[in-house]
């Protein structure tokens, strides 16, 4: 557990505007994770015991889900994968551990307890056979593998399980054209409805889909070929819409070189909202990304390869915007850059910040803090007190 | 819009490492033209009557060369004029004296992309020509159904006298085309097949060509028009502006846009070939590799002490690497404007406000097309404050 002033001076800061809280990022090639608050401050540091592999994120009970690599993965060549899922306090320490060597890319801490997880399977031959699209003759050593789902217990039992390749459609899930047949679809995001569905982002077949958790069929999909270029997060809007990350690689015509934000209506599958930047190709991240809905109606972006997170307005306008200061030599990206895999914004009165096990008897009397600006309404003073107990407690 | 703006002008420059000279800022989307000094002084400006649309070169006489455009007109029916994204096609050549008045011009509605002024005073241009039905029916490849109102277009070169006479001639139909060997990249619209990008004379008075959308750059020769050497298939992706080094070698930009890999990422390179061996030399490539890209345009220049200026042309990126990588220039352009087209052809996002450059040349301090020229930012007081080194210091 450390401070580290922030080195860099670039940060844009709407007070009014933006979503009060603090940002959580994932770096590619760290050991740490890193919370930053609205000015860019690093407030608070967990050290991994490995490089981190997959967007961590911060449980209501005060935790740090996080994903490292490990040695015994199978998989390293196919990108995103992460052999051991951690749960961490406050001070780093681990609470909770699951290993998989075939696990990849995003993990989901579900209301129950239980933790879905997502891993790659090796889809059976004759449904290879019939999967059209991709490189002719990629396939990895000969097998294609394609995404599962998997809900595990705290005690790591096998609850619940998706094969991909049980419920995905051949004639419809087609690998774009310049990619490997080595994996069907690449999923890299999902998240899960209070009603157990889990919305979800296949890279490879350009398209999002939501899967049904008592039939595990596809209720729903969007996207595809010239339409959507390699899906890299989603996140719900609420029941009637979806937004995701569109990053726009092996796109065609003028699409080629930027990114872009959609909002799709869930009934109409029309694009009801979209987002580009001026100028369109400032915008741009083929690998990496993360979106995440905040409560007061902004959209947290995390452009994930140049290291940039920034807010949006529903009018489109950024009112916070970032760039990650820490580098890290990222064997699996390039020798040392900033690459984000993932940031997500937590309010102040977030549970996981409010007060927590193990740092009441560490607080001591602080002098008066002048209160920030809050954007959101209803917060609890008592969290707020709370929190500034904790983070004068620690030096800052 | 993004609001943390990246510093622009030259951000770096290393004078012990850096090769001198004066580039050539040359804005995609707007009229003017710059000459500009290794910290950032803009020394001369042309305004030219319409937008340069791709690039424009100094000529050892002094004058500038450039290819216009215009917008496509609004007439579809006219099956002579090629509609396929049409970003690249011009409409001729013109050459305007140091104070930007017009001193010849070459009118050719099909004219695309670049050209190239020879030792013989005659210039060499690539136009966009249709492919017969007999041979468009074999072509393989392409997103299906997206020929050009039926038409698959590819491309041929005129070389021009300077009174406008056309001396020599070459078609990619007669001389290139191979239905069974040049299928297009699945990603592209089979109107436009092949996508002449660029063209050089060579020291030998062959002719260099690249064509984007089959990978593929190659000599020519000439006046046979017998293609002598092809290479890129498999190994670039792209790719734009092949020009021979002195060595014999062949620099080229490979945009690596569509590239045929898996790690999913989008990266371009620098790239240097030995057209002998057909085994790239020197290769540059950015860290992380990301961080460097650009979908569309762009070129590399190599210098005589062995750096290579490449210009990442859509984000208006301009930067010196020597052989080992280190960067000691780096440039970004900072006038942005919206192309005079865009509005009347909506696919053309990435130039509504952009910074675009198609290529940047640089010239050494004795170029002949500079002797004689006053060269001094004072005559550009007012843009290089605004503009010049002065505006973007700390």
């Amino acid at each position: 557990m450390s401070i580290t002033q922030n080195v860099s001076p670039d940060i844009h800061y709407n007070e009014v505007k933006a979503y009060n809280g603090y940002t959580l990022l994932t770096a590619a090639g760290a050991k740490d994770v890193y919370l930053v608050d609205t000015k860019g401050q690093a407030v608070h540091t967990w050290k991994m015991p490995a490089e981190v592999g997959a967007p961590g994120v911060l449980l209501p009970n005060g935790n740090l889900l996080c994903a490292v690599r490990t040695p015994e993965e199978m998989l390293t060549d196919l990108e995103g994968g992460v052999g051991k899922l951690l749960e961490v306090d406050w001070d780093g320490k681990v609470v909770w551990q699951y290993e998989d060597p075939y696990m990849h890319h995003h993990f989901y801490r579900l209301p129950n307890g239980n933790t879905m997880l997502l891993r790659w399977v090796p889809t059976p031959k004759d449904v290879v056979l019939k999967v059209s699209g991709g490189l002719p003759n990629t396939e990895r050593e000969g097998a294609m593998w394609s995404d599962s789902l998997r809900e595990i217990s705290p005690a790591g039992e096998i609850v619940w399980e998706w094969l991909g390749y049980e419920h995905l459609n051949t004639e419809v899930d087609i690998v774009c054209p310049l990619c490997f047949r080595s994996e069907w679809t690449h999923a890299n995001s999902f998240v899960v409805a209070p009603s157990g569905d889990i919305l979800i982002s296949f890279m490879k077949t350009n398209s999002i889909a939501i899967i049904n958790k008592e039939t595990g069929n596809i209720d729903w999909r969007w996207g595809g070929f010239l339409r959507l270029g390699h899906p890299h997060d989603v996140c719900w809007l609420d029941d009637e819409s979806v937004t995701v990350l569109g990053c726009g690689g092996h796109m065609s015509g003028f699409e080629m070189g930027n990114s872009e934000v959609l909002r799709i209506d869930l009934k109409s599958s029309d694009i009801v909202w979209e987002y580009t930047e001026v100028p369109v190709l400032r915008f741009y991240t083929a690998l990496k990304g993360s979106l995440q809905r905040l409560p007061n109606g902004n959209t947290l972006v995390c452009e994930g390869d140049t290291g940039r997170v920034f807010e949006l307005t529903e009018g489109k306008e950024i009112v916070w915007e970032f760039v990650n200061p820490f580098y890290h030599p990222s064997p699996a990206y390039g020798k040392n850059n900033n690459i984000l895999l993932g940031a997500y914004r937590y309010g102040s009165d977030y549970g996981g910040l409010k007060g927590n096990v193990g740092i009441a008897e560490k607080v001591k009397p602080v002098p008066e803090k002048k209160a920030q600006t809050r954007a959101e309404k209803g917060a609890s003073p008592k969290g707020e007190e709370a929190l500034k107990e904790r983070l004068a407690n620690l030096g800052y | 819009m993004s609001i943390l703006w990246e510093k622009h002008g030259v951000r770096l420059y290393n004078p012990e490492k850096a090769c001198e000279g004066y580039t050539l800022v040359d804005p995609f989307t707007s009229r003017d033209v710059w000459l500009m000094d290794m910290k950032g002084n803009y020394v001369h400006r042309w305004v030219l009557p319409s937008s340069p649309r791709n690039h424009g070169v100094i000529l050892p006489n002094g004058h500038l060369l450039y290819a216009t455009a215009e917008p496509l007109p609004p007439d579809t029916s006219d099956l002579s004029v090629p509609r396929i994204g049409s970003w690249g096609i011009g409409m001729g050549l013109v050459e305007v004296d140091w104070e930007s008045n017009v001193v010849w011009k070459y009118v050719d509605k099909v004219q695309s992309h670049s050209f190239h002024r020879m030792k013989n005073g005659n210039t060499i241009f690539p136009r966009v020509i249709p492919v017969p039905d007999d041979m468009a029916r074999r072509l393989k490849g392409g997103i299906p159904k997206t020929e050009d109102r039926g038409i698959i277009w590819t491309d041929g070169l005129h070389e021009v006298t300077p009174d406008g006479k056309i001396a020599w001639e070459w078609s990619a139909v007669d001389h290139l085309l191979d239905p069974d060997y040049h299928t297009l990249c699945p990603l592209e619209p089979r109107g436009d097949f092949t996508h002449m990008n660029s063209v050089e004379e060579l020291p030998d008075g062959n002719i260099l060509v690249g064509f984007r959308n089959i990978d593929t750059i190659c000599i020519i020769e000439k006046p046979s028009g017998k293609v002598t050497w092809q290479w890129g298939r498999g190994e670039v992706s792209h790719q734009h502006y092949p020009n021979m080094l002195d060595n014999g070698n062949i620099l080229l930009f490979d945009n690596g846009v569509h590239r045929k890999n898996d790690s999913l990422i989008t990266y371009s390179r620098g790239v240097e070939v030995n057209p002998e061996t057909n085994k790239i030399e020197w290769e540059y490539v950015a860290d992380p590799p990301q961080s460097f890209y650009a979908a569309l345009i762009s070129g590399c220049q190599r210098f005589p002490n062995g750096n290579t200026l490449i210009c990442e042309g859509p984000r208006g990126r301009v930067f010196e690497v020597t052989k080992d990588g280190e960067k000691v220039w780096e440039y970004l352009n900072p006038f942005y404007a919206t192309h005079l087209s865009v509005g009347k052809q909506p696919s053309i996002l990435p130039w509504r406000h952009s910074n675009a450059l198609f290529r940047a040349y640089r010239y050494p301090p004795d170029f002949p097309g500079l002797k004689g020229k006053e060269l001094n930012p004072e005559k550009l007081e007012w843009v290089n404050r605004i503009y010049g080194p002065a505006a973007y210091k700390n």
